[in-house]
Order: structure tokens, then C-alpha cells, then sequence
């Protein structure tokens, strides 16, 4: 034991000294962005020139995911934070502006600078520039396998027939597809509305979902789908990219940042602009977006300059083609796009092609509510549980209820004071119910010192930790911080609650929830415990079982639960092959409808939880002297008396704090619906509590709301476990 | 009679564990899959555990141009002080609530567990603000803090579970041999707990060595990352490096299983607490 103990103790110490709080540097200048790893790699080398030639700036660029970046930057930026330089798509900037966290840069560059960009690169708002985009792009266009497709298709008409051609088995009996691409998802779907002459937003940002070029577009997926069977009946992007890139998919509709992934593949691959649409005369047109820099408003005027340094740099029309040439996206220096190394990549011609076809992404806040809308109504079609109709007008009512949900005022301000007296007064009356015990501390301190002296260190980091935050978010829930004020907010008494209760899925999300809880949590201890039984065997070769069996608590849980996913795809993955071959059944089309994939997703949860619960149940089952099963066996016992009469009662101490916990935990466990089911599809019908308040919430910007909700969990959590602790007396020793 | 009932009981006991080790290492073998599979494939229509042009790459990319063992020592060091720390506070917190009755024992049991009820997620704003007012942005100390308190309520709990299960006669008896309250926990009690101390400290350890989302608000140096944070950089939204994420996937494994391996003689140590007469 004394050897850990000095290990542990240099290790601290090692700590202490490596690595104490990094003061912030004022000329080091820190770049978030949403880059691919190839295009980071590429930024890295950039900054590294740059920094060679201002060695006195030091630049730090970090990826970050495209949610964790908003969610991040706002956050930071708020408490007057955050990285000098935020790099993404434009459609990111609208809230960004909203909040007013990014800086303006119409005094950075004079106009005989902007006039050098396309049009399209320079954001602006209200004459105020808040991007300068260095890419333009994110744009769909029609990729094929040169191997399988000589001439790519201009018209509709030529996709479906060049599609049925090559749909078929191939020389290796595999079947082969026309056409593949993540076609459940309404960015993918967008062209084809554009084709068929609609769009979703209009100038006044409300949407234009419930048209006739809406149904005919999702006539037409559905036709390629059911009539001329040109796609796979199940395709998310994963799947769709494993088609095309084992040559088992002729043509995929896929965006720019997949092509130079798909040559380094070492595919012979062609860009051809999407198809023309003979019915409407317009072509399919993706949507496009610029991919820029844009500035923190809290970076000081010292510190700008040297930002500014920096952009100059990274926008010279050399790195520019440096990065167009190596990940195959488009530049927005007009010099740049004349350049002969690109005027002759065939890729990048076509691409511009299909560029100048698109449609620029509004970079307003509402679209993020339409995406939302869209998504669920989309889904049912393809999954056909609604017609063509009743989804266009569902998708029309929930984007327009989103919207007010996203602009609504709630201003109240006799409420800020009456909110304010009820907590007081609840701290009153808990200091006033409080008092004996609080006296009585105060008196038998010395006497229970030895307990305290144990007790306290723990009980003083929790608080340290959750007390503020806690507070915080129960004043939030009272509150209407929303977009409209993030900054501003106020006390605004119990709308927030109102709604959440007023919520018509939330009774039904709720059950699901409870089912989602109770039937993991019962797996989990009913195989952990059986496991640890097993294994408490002390068979020979357990230990090898014991190491094999928790390789699931052990391994990081974002790949695991993406290859579950993989496992449950109907036609490829292994669980459908199982069914079918080995047991004979019909496969199940585990991620289209919506029971199927609540079930996938609990029994990824399953295997993810058991090898805990088997930890705990084996360290349980150690406590238990084996006297008292050799005075059963003299008795003459059978195994499930023994079972019910030593081993239970006396791993009840352990288990029951595990079981307490693994609930709580199980109730609030977001990742893996989020991961397994892909954020709750099919139309958001597999979510549990937590993911519906995440994704109904942040979304949308709505912390008041979502503070709301997290209390009501939060109070669902207690009053439930409170009611079991009662019957258990966990809180109590089997001693006393 | 006796012994052919034990033979049968043995074989189905091994066609159990058995059936449950394949399951519990399909999917992992899967990531294996993926880890040496060419062209950053995640899915494949294909079956085959050894898929076609197999190669290593992934994992000589990883320890020759990524700055994966410095991630990896990152990881160790918060990690380890979070093990520390938790094993501390949590046996001694544990015994506390466990074989004392002092003021304000049941609303700290009930406080700890209701530390764990608000979503999590929730509380990212308000924490970032705190740690940004404290200064522990870019500090590991901010991050041991957060994770000690993660692991606390559980580790508490357990530990106060398992001393239950150990008798009071034995602490009566070192003391009546003249030991203080001091020692007897800490020569007799703590070393009966072993089971649950091991428990503890993986648990402590796995909540530091796997944590993405606090991490990812707090570090913001690239080489202050801990391994989850690395992690994540091999994967955007469309178009991860697979191959390089399940290879480091892998091998974030391996330090887990091999701690356990470790502690698991701690873990099944058939104690010997016949001599006491619960």
C-alpha cells in the first residue's frame, strides 16, 4: 500500500508544478474552427509560416465540433472570453449576431481589399461585415464512379434510366445501387425542392413549407425509392459513403469536403452538377454557403492588429489555392478563380458549376428552425406513416411554432419580485425546520468530530462544485433567457414551467422514459449480478472471462454506439444477417419505425451498462463469508434458497446504492439515443427526457425553458428516489 | 450423483459466460475492424473481421505524427490525482457515514444523490462562468475538481454500502486492543474494504480517463488535451478519420483493462471474515 501512496503522491505533486493556470497570453491569438482533419492540418502549416514570419504572435487553431463551437463560443464570449477568431460555415454567424459576440470588420479591410472577393464571401448584415470567407461552398453536387459511369446524367429523366442500367448484381454477386446517398436528411434533400421550384424561408423569414413543389419533391424521392428502386430502401451517410467507396454505388450525392477524401481513397471519381428537372425546367440547386473568419467582440484594439496580421495572411490568394488544390473546395478571391491550376482541375470547374447554380444559405437564426421542422415530417413520409400532404402541413405548423417559440417575448416584471420573496421565504422556512438540527451541529460538533473530520472534505467538494451552477439554473427556470435575452433576461415566474407542462409530448416522453429506465437498469443487474455469481465461481480461465467481459465499460463509448448503429442497418448490418441466416427470421428494419429503434437503442444501453453492474455485484459477493453457504449445504439448501436467503440480502447493501445511481444515471443518459438513434429518428420518436429538452431547447436558444424542464426532471428524480429510499432504508446501516 | 450435477452446472456455466464474451466482444471487434480497414470507412457491407487490404497505418500514424502519448500522459496524470483523491475522500466519507451518527448524516447521504438528478448538461454554462471567475480555464486543477465531484457521490455511497457489510465487532475488538479510532479504521477497516476501495478507484479513474464535455470547455490548448479531447479531433461532422479514431479508441482501452487486471486480486480476494462471527 505505501508504494501506491508515494506514486500517487508524486504524481500529484508532478501536477501541481506542470501544469498550473496558463495565464492568458496577450500574443497568442486562438482560433476555433469546424475543419475537416486534413484542412486543419493544412491551417497548421499555414500558421506555421505565419508565425516564422511574426515570431512575436503566437497562434493556437483548436477543432471543435460544430455544436460544442456555438454552444462554446456563446458561452465564453458571454463571460467576456473565448478564442480571437471563429472559423465556420456562414449560417453559424446569425445567432452569433444576434447576441452581438462578434466583432464587425468593415474598419479591418478597405474596400479596394473587399472588392478583391466574390460577392458571396463577404457576410454582412445590416451594412455590418461579420464574416470574410476564405471558402465557398458546402454545396451538394452529383459524384460518380467514373469505373461504372462514362457520361454523367444532365436530366432527371437520364439519372433514373442511367440509374435503373446500373442498379443490379455485380460480377461479385453483390447488389449494386444507381444511386446512394443520405437521402433521410433534409440538407440532402433541399436540392430537389429548389428543383421542383420551392424553398423553405422567405423574405420575411417565415417559412414555405406547405407548397406544391414541397410534395412534388418528396414525391419524387419516395418514386426513386418505391418505382424505379434506383437507391437503397435504408441509407444514412455512413452507409451511403461504405456504398460508394466499396464501388458497390455508381453515383452518390455528396458534398464538397467528401471528394478529396474519396480520391485519397483511390477512386477514380467525376463532379457533375445535379440533375435538371424536366417537369419544373430549373435545375436541382444545392445550397451554398461561405466558409469563413469572423472576430470576437471582446478582443482588444492591441490584439487586433495582430489579428488582422493574421487574416491578411491566411487570405493571400497563394494559401488560398494552396487550399483549394488540397481539399478541393472553391476560393473567393476573384484572381484566385482564374488561376490555371485550378481552371484545370476538373473537379474544381465542375464544381464551380454547380456553384453557380446554387442557392446562398440565409444565414438567419430561423432556419435552424426549419431544419428541425422538416426533419421529423420528412422522415414519416419516407418511413410512410403520413402522406406527402399531411407532412408538408405538419412541417409548415411546427416550423412557424418554432419560429414564436424562438422570437417570443416574455416580460413580466411584477414576477421578478414575488419570485425573489418565495425563495426567501423557502429559506426561511428551511432555516426555521432546520434550526434544531443546525443548533444541535453546532453542539455536538466535538463530539462527532472524528465523523465530521471523515465526512467533510467529500461534502465540501460536492458543494463547491454543484452549489453555484445548481442555484444558477433553478434562478434561470424562473426566467425568459432566450435568444431575445440572453443578456437582459428577467424574472419571469412560472411560464417557463406552464410550457413544459402545457407540452403535449411531454406525458409521452415521460413514459418512454420511465420504460427506457426500467428495463435497462433491470438488465443490467439481473446479467452483471448473474455474471459476477459465475465468475465468483472461481472456475479455471475465469479471470480471462472477467477481462473480456468488461470490455464494454472500457472501451470509449462514441465509436461502440456507432457501431451499433452499423450493426442494426437492415441490409448490411450483422443483427438482421443473424436473423436471417442463422434463425431464420424476417430481417427488422431496426432504424426506420419507431419502436424498432427505441428497442435498438436500449439494447445498445444494455451492453454498454452490464459489465458495471458485474463489477459492483463481484466486489459485492466478496463480503459474504463462505461459512455461511457450507452451514446452507449442511442443511441441505438448494441453490435458489441459498440465492434468496444469504446471497441477496447480504449484496443488498452494496447493490442498492449501484442500482440507486445506475437509475438516476440511466433516466438522464443522453448519449446513447443521441448517438444510436441519431438524435432521436426516426421523427424524433426515441427520445428520453433529456435528449427531447437538449435538442427542443438548445436548438433553439430556449435557457429559460430548458432550465424549466431540467428542474422538473430533476424533481421527478427525487420525489421517485426519495419514495424508494424510504422502502429500502438504504440511508441506514444494517447495523444500526 | 453430487459430482456429475457439478460437471453439468460447470459446462453451463462456461456456455454462459462464453455466449456473453462474444457478445461483449463482437462490437469491440468491430472497432478493431474499422481501426485497420484503408479509406476511413466506418460502415462496410462486408462481414469479414479482417477486411480487404488490411493495414496497421492507423496506429503507426498515430504514435509517429500525433501527439498521442502526450495526450495519453495528460490523461494519466488527471486521471491518477482524480483515483487519488476519490479513493481518499470516498473511504473516509464512506466509514463516516457508515459507523458514525452525527448531525446532518442523512441529508448529506440524500445531498450527494441529488447532486447527481440535474442534467448534466445544464449545468456546462453555469460551471464554465464559475471556472472562469476562479481562473481554471486551461488548469487541470479545475478539471480534477469537476471529476472528483463526478465520481464522489457514487464512490461515497458504495463505499458506506460495503462497510455495512462489515461487522462492528471487528473495530470493538481493536479497540479494546487498544488501538484509537484512527487505526483501527485504518488498520483494520480499510483493508477489509479492498473490494470496494478497487471499485472506487476504477470508477474514479474511468470518470476522469473517458469525460469529453467538460473537458472540451475547459482545455483549450492542443497540448494540454486530455485523450478524449484527441479523440474527437480525428472525427467532424461528416468525414472522420476512422481509422485513426477507433486505432486510439483501442488503445485508450487497453490502460482500463490492465488497471483492472491489476486491482481485480484486490476485487475477488476471498476475505477471510469466517473469524468473526457477524
Amino acid at each position: 500500500m505505501k508504494k501506491y501512496l508515494h506514486l500517487f503522491l508524486s504524481l500529484f505533486a508532478l501536477l501541481i508544478f506542470s501544469s498550473c493556470a496558463r495565464e492568458k497570453d496577450p500574443n497568442q491569438i486562438v482560433i476555433w474552427h469546424t475543419m475537416r482533419p486534413e484542412e486543419t492540418q493544412l491551417l497548421q502549416t499555414q500558421i506555421d509560416r505565419f508565425t516564422k514570419l511574426h515570431p512575436d504572435i503566437k497562434v493556437q487553431q483548436l477543432y471543435k465540433e460544430t455544436e460544442l463551437m456555438r454552444s462554446g463560443f456563446i458561452i465564453s464570449a458571454m463571460a467576456g472570453q473565448g478564442p480571437d477568431l471563429v472559423y465556420g460555415p456562414a449560417d453559424q454567424i446569425g445567432p452569433f449576431e444576434e447576441i452581438e459576440i462578434i466583432r464587425p470588420m468593415n474598419d479591418l479591410f478597405t474596400p479596394e481589399t473587399l472588392s478583391k472577393f466574390r460577392k458571396e464571401a463577404l457576410v454582412y448584415k445590416n451594412g455590418r461585415l461579420l464574416a470574410v470567407a476564405d471558402k465557398l461552398g458546402n454545396h451538394l453536387t452529383l459524384v460518380y464512379n467514373k469505373d461504372l459511369v462514362q457520361t454523367p446524367p444532365i436530366t432527371d429523366k437520364e439519372l433514373i434510366a442511367l440509374g435503373q442500367k446500373l442498379t443490379k448484381r455485380n460480377e461479385k454477386g453483390q447488389q449494386q445501387f444507381g444511386l446512394v446517398w443520405n437521402y433521410t436528411e433534409p440538407y440532402f434533400f433541399i436540392p430537389f425542392l429548389t428543383g421542383f421550384g420551392g424553398w423553405v424561408i422567405d423574405s420575411l423569414n417565415r417559412p414555405t413549407l406547405d407548397t406544391e413543389s414541397m410534395r412534388n419533391a418528396l414525391g419524387f424521392i419516395q418514386d426513386l425509392r418505391d418505382k424505379y428502386k434506383i437507391i437503397p430502401r435504408e441509407a444514412d451517410y455512413e452507409m451511403a459513403d461504405a456504398l460508394f467507396k466499396e464501388g458497390r454505388a455508381a453515383m452518390m450525392i455528396n458534398g464538397d469536403w467528401s471528394w478529396a477524401g474519396y480520391q485519397n481513397a483511390g477512386m477514380n471519381i467525376g463532379i457533375a452538377p445535379l440533375p435538371f428537372i424536366t417537369s419544373t425546367g430549373l435545375y436541382a440547386s444545392p445550397t451554398v454557403a461561405p466558409k469563413g473568419y469572423s472576430v470576437n467582440i471582446n478582443v482588444t484594439d492591441e490584439k487586433l492588429k495582430k489579428v488582422k496580421k493574421l487574416l491578411d495572411y491566411l487570405l493571400t490568394p497563394e494559401n488560398m489555392i494552396e487550399v483549394a488544390l488540397a481539399t478541393k473546395t472553391l476560393p473567393t478571391r476573384i484572381e484566385t478563380l482564374e488561376d490555371p491550376r485550378l481552371l484545370n482541375d476538373p473537379i474544381l470547374i465542375n464544381s464551380k458549376r454547380q456553384i453557380d447554380l446554387g442557392t446562398p444559405l440565409p444565414i438567419v437564426t430561423e432556419m435552424r428552425a426549419i431544419w428541425d421542422a422538416m426533419r421529423p415530417a420528412y422522415q414519416s413520409v419516407l418511413g410512410g406513416s403520413i402522406t406527402p400532404e399531411a407532412a408538408t402541413k405538419e412541417m409548415q405548423l411546427t416550423a412557424e411554432r418554432k419560429i414564436r417559440e424562438l422570437r417570443e417575448e416574455i416580460v413580466n416584471p411584477l414576477w421578478g419580485l414575488i419570485v425573489q420573496i418565495m425563495m426567501f421565504l423557502v429559506v426561511i422556512t428551511m432555516l426555521i425546520m432546520m434550526r434544531k438540527s443546525i443548533m444541535n451541529f453546532f453542539k455536538y460538533f466535538k463530539r462527532d468530530s472524528f465523523a465530521y473530520l471523515f465526512a467533510l472534505p467529500a461534502i465540501v467538494v460536492m458543494i463547491a462544485v454543484i452549489a453555484y451552477p445548481f442555484f444558477y439554473n433553478i434562478v434561470l427556470s424562473f426566467s425568459n433567457m432566450s435568444l431575445a435575452h440572453l443578456r437582459d433576461w428577467s424574472i419571469v415566474g412560472f411560464v417557463q414551467y406552464a410550457k413544459v407542462f402545457s407540452e403535449p409530448q411531454f406525458y409521452e416522453i415521460f413514459l418512454k422514459t420511465i420504460i427506457w429506465t426500467a428495463v435497462n437498469v433491470f438488465f443490467h443487474v439481473t446479467i452483471g449480478v448473474t455474471l459476477a455469481l459465475l465468475l465468483n465461481k472461481k472456475l479455471p480461465g475465469s479471470k480471462i472471462f472477467q477481462v473480456i467481459l468488461i470490455l464494454p465499460w472500457a472501451i470509449p463509448q462514441y465509436i461502440v454506439a456507432l457501431t451499433w448503429r452499423g450493426m442494426f442497418n437492415f441490409e448490411y448490418g450483422s443483427i438482421n444477417l443473424l436473423l436471417t441466416n442463422v434463425l431464420s427470421l424476417p430481417p427488422v428494419e431496426w432504424l426506420k419505425s419507431p419502436l424498432e429503434a427505441f428497442i435498438a437503442v436500449i439494447i445498445t444501453n444494455i451492453w454498454l451498462g452490464f459489465p458495471f453492474m458485474m463489477i459492483i455485484a463481484l466486489g459485492a459477493l466478496q463480503s459474504i463469508p463462505k461459512e455461511l453457504y457450507e452451514a446452507a449445504d449442511i442443511d441441505g439448501a438448494k441453490w435458489y434458497q441459498k440465492l434468496k436467503n444469504i446471497t441477496i440480502p447480504l449484496i443488498k447493501p452494496v447493490m442498492i446504492p449501484a442500482i440507486t445511481l445506475g437509475t438516476i444515471w440511466t433516466f438522464n443518459n443522453i448519449n446513447v439515443v443521441w448517438l444510436v438513434s441519431n438524435a432521436g429518428e426516426p421523427a424524433d420518436q426515441t427520445h428520453i427526457l433529456v435528449s427531447y429538452v437538449y435538442k427542443a431547447a438548445f436548438n433553439l436558444y430556449r435557457y429559460g425553458y430548458a432550465a424549466a424542464f431540467s428542474v422538473v426532471i430533476f424533481l421527478i428524480l427525487l420525489i421517485a428516489n426519495l419514495t424508494f429510499l424510504r422502502k429500502t432504508k438504504a440511508t441506514e446501516s444494517v447495523y444500526s | 450423483m453430487k459430482n456429475k450435477k457439478n460437471l453439468v452446472s460447470n459446462i453451463l456455466t462456461y456456455l454462459f459466460l462464453l455466449l456473453f464474451c462474444a457478445i461483449a466482444l463482437y462490437p469491440v471487434i468491430n472497432v478493431f475492424t474499422i481501426s485497420i480497414r484503408p479509406g476511413d470507412k466506418l460502415l462496410s457491407t462486408s462481414l469479414a473481421i479482417i477486411p480487404d487490404g488490411a493495414t496497421f497505418n492507423s496506429y503507426v500514424e498515430l504514435f509517429t505524427n500525433r501527439p498521442f502519448l502526450l495526450w495519453m500522459w495528460n490523461s494519466f496524470l488527471v486521471s491518477g490525482v482524480v483515483t487519488f483523491t476519490g479513493v481518499a475522500l470516498a473511504s473516509t466519507a464512506g466509514y463516516a457515514l457508515s459507523r458514525y451518527n452525527f448531525v446532518g448524516k442523512k441529508s448529506s447521504m440524500l445531498g450527494l444523490l441529488t447532486t447527481q438528478m440535474f442534467p448534466a448538461t445544464m449545468l456546462l454554462l453555469p460551471m464554465y462562468i464559475m471556472l472562469i471567475q476562479l481562473q481554471l480555464i486551461n488548469s487541470y486543477l479545475g478539471l480534477i475538481i469537476i471529476y472528483s465531484a463526478t465520481a464522489l457521490p457514487f464512490c461515497v455511497w458504495q463505499m458506506k454500502g460495503y462497510y455495512d457489510t462489515i461487522p462492528y465487532s471487528l473495530e470493538e475488538s481493536a479497540r479494546i486492543d487498544g488501538c484509537n479510532k484512527w487505526q483501527a479504521f485504518y488498520k483494520i477497516i480499510f483493508p477489509l474494504a479492498s473490494p470496494a476501495l478497487v471499485i472506487t478507484a476504477l470508477f474514479s479513474f474511468m470518470t476522469a480517463w473517458s469525460e469529453y464535455i467538460v473537458a472540451a470547455q475547459v482545455i483549450q490548448y492542443t497540448e494540454l488535451f486530455t485523450l478524449p479531447l484527441g479523440l474527437k479531433s480525428f472525427e467532424s461532422r461528416l468525414g472522420a478519420e476512422w481509422g485513426l479514431y477507433a486505432a486510439a479508441s483501442l488503445i485508450v482501452s487497453i490502460p482500463v483493462v490492465v488497471l483492472f487486471v491489476v486491482l481485480s486480486k484486490w476485487l475477488v480476494s476471498g476475505l477471510t471474515l469466517g473469524s468473526v462471527k457477524g
